[in-house]
């Protein structure tokens, strides 16, 4: 027995030698598989079946060896396992692996016997093989059965139609029922197909047990994935019958550690098997859907009804989950299924094929109200609640959950019984109104009618044709007098005198200032910063903060009635004398007490509106200019920045303080045109012995930085310097600098003022 | 760090240049095909090597651990399955899209690639960033660790079972040696997602090798301290879960069939439940899943 011993070392040595082989080569396969199947064959010692049994599963599994090598290998292979199986082979390992060889082998047969009708003997012994672990499994010993349960699965894959997914080309199409050719010699089609539809039923039978075997059942659910994937005639069938299957249900109390085990598995690979085939249909694009019908699964339509039961079945199966392995200690047992044929699981199926129906109460005689259209429920307190008083978050958290489990069936129910309602009040409201308006003609004594005044159509007299009649019912026929009341025409509202229009002008313009109010505080620093980024880019009025209506007003003001007002001056002169306050006068007004109210935050404004000003006054000059023609009339254009800009500056100056020189330069420098007057205003400034510096700072501010202004001010500066001591010691300095002839002897030196100049304004505005 | 283990302190740095276990010389004369090849040589003294009076001992369940990031957890329970006394094949895997490692802070993590990086490779980047950071919080310690058991993570929906894994065995992974056919018995979880994956990925593969796998879930927190203390239980459910295993090898034909009794009657699939509930007992506070599902 050592002897022999010692020799079945070598042997399997040897033959764990050649697998080596074979793993780093595939080519070596077939030689080496012919070469171990005398070796390792029926009549052999255990320890070589064993290895042989596991090698043969090995390489027909093996993603290296190529399915033509496979197929050729297979018809000899089969052969022997069926010696071996036939022996009786009693090792489970043994029997395990060459059912899971069984497995491999089925569909490389199939194939083989698809493309070789003429070889019987290889489809008989194979059905030999399949017939033999069909019948034996449910006495296998259990890892054998396990296997056995996944020979099943794949001789229902294989016998099951499939998709073909290249018809031209058979060889890449899966091996399934759908390869086989209609006349084939062996392979009758409706046989294969019926047999396979019995053996899934044995196969999903495990789900109906009344104590589950988790190892089968888990085994069972972690192979179906592949099936309703791809066989899509089966697929419904299979995702029904495990929405039926409660694995705490098929437990037998008491409930031991290792029956919690086990139904926590199988509760798992449950929810696994279905996520994971819910996730194959929700992730597949819906383009797939129009191309090919056949390759389209039914599920990948989300609104598929077993979507939806699907995810019921996992809450509810979590649910369960909890109650019977956390605390079945505290719980009564469940009670056993019941045995009298009438099984939950079945029922359960009954009760989902037919979809409850709707029950529709009927509408209320009499007129209908929407609230009466819209309601299907007949009980009174749901009727009466008043949803507005929930806060709309809580409305949003039922509303959604409640939406998303809405029965389809159900929903469609609903929404035709709504639309039967509707059409039948609409129908008979027809009826109604065509017979009144009937009866209204026929009596042709007056038009009113009393009984819907609201739908009358305007157009339609009391010599209205018969055909007018028609089209009016074809009307009503189209727009149901539950949702319109008819064309209505706003009257034509009296015409507004002048007075009225200016009143109604000023109140707008009043609102403006208002919006200005409301908006005032609001811009953030970020926005100015971007406004100033924007610059030139920007359009006036686009960004709807302040500035944005401090434009809109001062264009009101001055660009908007330019050509109406220049129209009447241009046809009666006396208009200038005796000219009603315009619109535009009173936004100036308006703006020039609003920019004052708090002159040192608004001067930007009032520069604003003054470069408007000034710039509307060259526009009307240019187009008084060119307007003129031939007539020798001097164009007579009224100028509002002069006027205005000195009634600012007159405003504020009294208010100035000694530390204003930043408002007083700023204005100074940013309006369009500086002017003898303006210069004059500020000189005035020095009279006060505290602001002479004022005057001082502010004009060598504009000697310095505004050369179209500097004569101007030089002047002025010089009369300033010799008309007040006090802004001697200032004043000269900035004079010895820019013009030092005017020190040595000052009062010779004052000369006559020179004309105003026109410059161009320092700051765009488009 | 907490999960060193010196026991694997070989004094190499870099796996992948280990040679691979010398080759004892070829004991006899086999048929004319295995003559050539060094990988049979080596194949042949892995199945005869340790006992060779005994040779079903040599049997024993295949092993795959799995985490999210192939670094930590799955790694130390890799390490204490290929060092065990029973030294198991084991292959491990992670189920993340990318290698995460901590980094300076919970926003900046070291992110690598899966299959392409290898530990070696992370460690010594992670030395040059910042040694004292990455020493301190155990990351170069477990670089360390990880680099002398295999050449780098494998990401678990990449795997393809079946495939032989020769090449492991010849750059020297620890617990290849019985894992060249790509395929394993049993697959360890981590985590309940990983878990979840593993399930789901292994649905996605097909089952085209119709060979079953038990697919178990332990839960572990994913730090040093707790991934020590699920390695050890690992461990402890491996063994018991072989030792039914190879009872069931021992009892063969219908003799030996009848003559067990009680759970020596059970075969090792139907065992699996009992030994997961006695084991969860044993480890209340790392919670188990199991199911079986197919390769």
């Amino acid at each position: 027995m050592a002897q022999s011993t010692d020799h079945v070392v070598d042997q399997v040595a040897q033959l764990n030698a050649a697998r080596s082989l074979v793993l780093g080569d595939a080519a070596l396969y077939p030689q080496i598989v012919n070469g171990i199947l005398p070796i390792v064959g029926a009549n052999a010692r255990l320890e070589l079946r064993r290895w042989g049994a596991d090698f043969l599963a090995e390489t027909f599994a093996s993603p290296m060896l190529a399915t033509v090598q496979k197929q050729e290998l297979a018809p000899t292979v089969l052969q022997s396992i069926q010696e071996t199986l036939a022996l009786p082979e009693t090792d489970t390992a043994v029997l395990s692996s060459l059912v899971q060889t069984s497995a491999s082998l089925y569909p490389l047969i199939f194939r083989h016997i698809v493309n070789h009708p003429e070889d019987s003997k290889t489809w008989e012994t194979m059905n030999a093989v399949k017939q033999e672990i069909l019948r034996k499994m449910d006495s296998f010993p259990c890892p054998a059965k396990i296997c056995s349960v996944k020979f099943l699965q794949r001789v229902v894959q294989v016998q099951t139609p499939g998709l073909i997914a290249d018809p031209r080309r058979p060889d890449q199409n899966e091996t399934s029922l759908a390869v086989v050719p209609r006349n084939h010699a062996l392979l009758a089609i409706p046989l294969l197909e019926a047999e396979a539809s019995g053996l899934l039923d044995r196969l999903l039978g495990v789900f109906q047990e009344e104590t589950s075997d988790p190892l089968v059942v888990n085994a069972t659910l972690n192979c179906l994935a592949p099936l309703i994937r791809t066989r899509q005639s089966i697929a419904n069938k299979i995702i029904q019958t495990i929405l039926d299957f409660f694995p705490a249900k098929h437990v037998r109390p008491p409930f031991t550690p290792t029956v919690r085990v086990g139904v926590k598995s199988m509760e798992r690979t449950a929810r696994a098997l279905l996520f994971n085939v819910m996730k194959k249909y929700n992730k597949s694009p819906a383009t797939i859907r129009g191309l090919d019908q056949r390759l389209t699964n039914p599920f990948r339509n989300p609104s598929n009804p077993l979507m939806g039961k699907m995810q019921a079945y996992i809450e509810r199966l979590m649910q369960s989950r909890l109650e019977v392995t956390e605390d079945a200690s505290r719980k009564r047992g469940l009670p056993v299924e019941p045995t009298d044929g009438l099984d939950n699981a079945k029922r359960a199926r009954l009760d989902a094929m037919t979809p409850p129906l709707l029950k529709i109460p009927p509408l209320p005689p009499g007129p209908t109200s929407y609230d009466q259209l819209f309601t299907l429920t007949q009980d009174i307190g749901l009727s009466s609640f008043d949803v507005k008083q929930l806060p709309p978050d809580l409305v949003v958290k039922i509303a959604v959950p409640l939406l998303a489990q809405v029965n389809p069936s159900m929903l469609t129910q609903a929404v035709d019984a709504i639309r039967n309602r509707y059409e039948t009040i609409t129908k008979e409201q027809n009826l109604k109104r065509q017979q009144l308006y009937q009866a209204a003609t026929a009596a042709a004594a007056d038009e009113d009618d009393d009984y819907e005044p609201d739908y009358e159509p305007l157009d339609v007299g009391a010599d209205a044709s018969e055909e007018a009649i028609a089209l009016a019912a074809e009307d009503a026929e189209l727009e149901p007098d539950l949702v319109s009341l008819g064309p209505f025409v706003l009257p034509q509202p009296p015409p507004l005198t002048e007075e009225e229009a200016g009143d109604v002008g000023r109140s707008a313009v009043s609102r403006v200032f208002g919006m200005i109010d409301a908006v005032e505080t609001t811009p953030s620093p970020a926005q100015s910063k971007t406004q100033q980024q924007l610059s030139f880019a920007r359009l006036a009025g686009s960004t709807f903060d302040r500035d944005a209506w401090v434009i809109l007003l001062t264009r009101l003001a001055t660009r908007a009635p330019a050509g109406l007002e220049g129209g009447d001056k241009s046809k009666g002169e006396l208009a200038t004398g005796k000219r009603q306050p315009t619109i535009s006068d009173s936004i100036r007004e308006t703006l020039y007490r609003y920019i004052l109210e708090d002159f040192r935050a608004r001067l930007k404004i009032g520069i604003t509106w003054l470069n408007e000003e000034w710039y509307n006054d060259r526009v009307r000059m240019k187009a008084a200019n060119s307007d003129r023609g031939d007539e020798d009339e001097e164009p007579t254009v009224a100028l509002f920045y002069d006027t205005w800009v000195l009634r600012l500056l007159d405003g504020f100056l009294p208010y100035l303080d000694s530390r204003d020189i930043k408002v007083l330069v700023r204005f100074l420098s940013e309006i369009p045109e500086v002017t003898i007057a303006i210069t004059q205003r500020v000189a005035s400034l020095a009279k006060d012995p505290e602001r002479v510096n004022l005057t001082v700072q502010a004009l060598m501010y504009l000697i310095m930085f505004r050369p179209p202004a500097r004569e101007m001010c030089l002047n002025t500066l010089e009369d300033v310097y010799q008309t007040y001591e006090e802004s001697r010691p200032a004043a000269g300095k900035v004079l010895a600098r820019w013009r030092p002839q005017a020190l040595p002897a000052p009062t010779e030196t004052a000369p006559a003022a020179p004309q105003a100049e026109v410059q161009a304004p320092p700051t765009a505005s488009t | 760090m907490a999960a060193y283990d010196p026991r694997v302190n070989t004094g190499t740095t870099t796996p992948q240049n280990l040679p691979p276990p010398p080759p004892p010389p070829p004991e006899s004369t086999l048929s004319e095909m295995t003559s050539t090849t060094e990988a049979v040589d080596t194949a042949t003294a892995v199945a005869t090597g340790d006992n060779p009076d005994t040779p079903a001992d040599s049997w024993k369940l295949k092993f795959c651990t799995v985490c999210a990031s192939n670094n930590n957890r799955s790694m130390e329970a890799h390490l204490r399955l290929s060092t065990a006394p029973t030294a198991f094949p084991v292959i491990s895997f992670g189920t993340g899209s990318l290698v995460r490692l901590p980094g300076p802070s919970i926003t900046q993590p070291n992110v690598y690639s899966f299959n392409t990086t290898s530990y070696n490779q992370m460690y010594e980047e992670l030395e040059e960033k910042d040694p004292r950071l990455y020493r301190n919080n155990g990351i170069l310690n477990m670089l360390d660790r990880n680099r002398n058991l295999k050449w780098g993570p494998e990401r678990f929906q990449d795997w393809v079972p079946g495939l032989p894994r020769l090449d492991h065995i010849s750059k020297g992974d620890k617990g290849a040696l019985g894992t060249e056919g790509g395929v394993v018995d049993v697959i360890i979880t981590c985590e309940e997602r990983c878990w979840d994956a593993v399930v789901d990925d292994l649905m996605n593969k097909g089952n085209t090798l119709n060979r079953p796998v038990h697919v178990f879930n332990v839960d572990i927190k994913d730090n040093h301290e707790e991934a020590l203390v699920g390695g050890n239980a690992i461990l402890d459910l491996a063994n018991r879960l072989n030792e039914s295993a190879m009872k069931q090898r021992k009892v063969h034909g219908a003799a030996g069939w009848e003559n067990g009794s009680g759970a020596a009657r059970l075969s090792f699939d139907e065992s699996v439940p009992e030994i997961l509930a006695e084991w969860q007992e044993k480890h209340p506070n790392l919670p188990a899943l199991w199911t079986l599902a197919w390769l």
